[in-house]
């Protein structure tokens, strides 16, 4: 169960929580079962409460303003805690994914097939839940800045996983925007 | 009697040694007193060294990852701390340097995956119960807007200021080049106009 975290509880702002979404929506482009695993690890680490349903989770993401529904209420404190934990367990179980994307050791060209696979899957996702109209989602989909910050997100997901993984990335997420 | 943890990775294994403190009341499984560590880099070299260094690696390490997260990693660690890290080339450039006289310090080329192994490894042993040492590292919070200002190129920051001042410019312009409307000339003064109220009597 989640430990209190050392920071006050401040809820995420909104730049964070679309930063956070991108990077669950990654682990669902890196796992096809990522978005029943989600409502799995939900119920595991005891956020029932919280997040009772897949419907509840959906909301709490659609606070993401480059999604195609968007709401404009923000998670609160333990709300966006609960959601950053299964970011941090999710990142967990797909460590040895992302870290042989990230590898230089892996040979060029399967590391290549790989990249395209998920850029292809994050695509897809991207064009079915997201407002293309937006500037963050074009920029996702552009053929040359898209893979950079493709790999900007697998990084901040890598950096993320482990027992340190979850006071990290809510620092991070907790970034004034400039 | 001695104790032994390891962490491990991939890519990385580290493995320190030491001895419960009981006089401080420790536990017989729980390390109070470090007696040294090794650190198996895959690919790269296997270090050893003592508990300073090992707390100097966490203290670099560690807060490099966080800055890493934001996207805009810095140098971790002063020239003369045993461990520094930095950006270098689209890596991540380890620098050791040894207590020993005449050796030269060690710079070490880690890709992402090689430093996630290694942050993982480092966050287990400060999170470690077994272990009660002290592994201090600054407090994890967001960064301050200064401090994130160069994620974004100059010319996106300051684009929107320019484009703001241009368009007061231009608007300031183009309202002095209206042709104000003069106000129409004051009529004549007709006293015939001028009727003024006649009293009944």
């Amino acid at each position: 169960m989640a430990d209190a975290p050392s920071h006050p509880q401040r809820p995420l702002p909104r730049r964070g929580i679309e930063r956070l979404d991108l990077m669950l929506l990654c682990a669902e482009a890196l796992d096809l079962n990522g978005g029943e695993a989600m409502v799995w690890l939900s119920e595991e680490m005891g956020f029932t409460d919280l997040l009772p349903n897949r419907v509840e989770l959906w909301k709490r993401r659609c606070s993401n303003p480059l999604r195609r529904t968007t709401r404009r209420d923000l998670p609160t404190p333990a709300e966006s805690d609960a959601l950053i934990r299964i970011c941090n367990a999710l990142a967990d179980r797909l460590y040895p994914m992302l870290r042989s994307l990230l590898s230089t050791a892996e040979p060029p060209q399967l590391s290549a097939q790989r990249w395209q696979l998920f850029e292809g899957r994050l695509a897809e996702l991207l064009r079915e839940r997201f407002n293309l109209r937006r500037g963050g989602v074009q920029r996702l989909l552009d053929p040359e800045q898209g893979p950079s910050l493709s790999r900007e997100l697998i990084q901040a997901l890598a950096f993320s996983a482990g027992p340190g993984g979850f006071e990290r990335l809510k620092a991070s997420l907790m970034d004034p925007v400039v | 009697m001695k104790l032994t943890n390891r962490y491990e990775q991939t890519s990385c294994r580290l493995q320190v040694e030491g001895l419960p403190d009981l006089s401080a009341g420790q536990g017989d499984q729980t390390i109070g007193i470090l007696t040294g560590f090794s650190l198996d880099l895959a690919g790269h070299t296997e270090l050893a060294g003592q508990r300073e260094h090992l707390q100097a690696m966490v203290a670099a390490v560690l807060p490099y990852a966080r800055q890493l997260l934001s996207g805009v990693p810095r140098c971790c660690g002063a020239d003369s701390d045993p461990v520094a890290i930095r950006p270098h080339a689209g890596r991540h450039q380890l620098e050791l340097r040894s207590s020993q006289p005449d050796t030269p310090p060690l710079a070490l080329q880690l890709d992402d995956a090689e430093l996630a192994d290694l942050v993982r490894c480092l966050d287990q042993l400060r999170l470690d119960p077994r272990l009660a040492l002290p592994f201090e590292q600054p407090p994890l919070q967001p960064l301050r807007r200064r401090e994130l200002r160069h994620r974004q190129p100059l010319a996106q920051r300051v684009a929107a200021p320019l484009v703001g001042v241009g368009v007061l410019l231009l608007s300031a312009v183009v309202s002095a080049l209206l042709p104000l409307q003069r106000p129409a000339p004051a009529p004549a003064a007709n006293p015939a106009a001028v009727s003024s109220p006649q009293r009944g009597g």
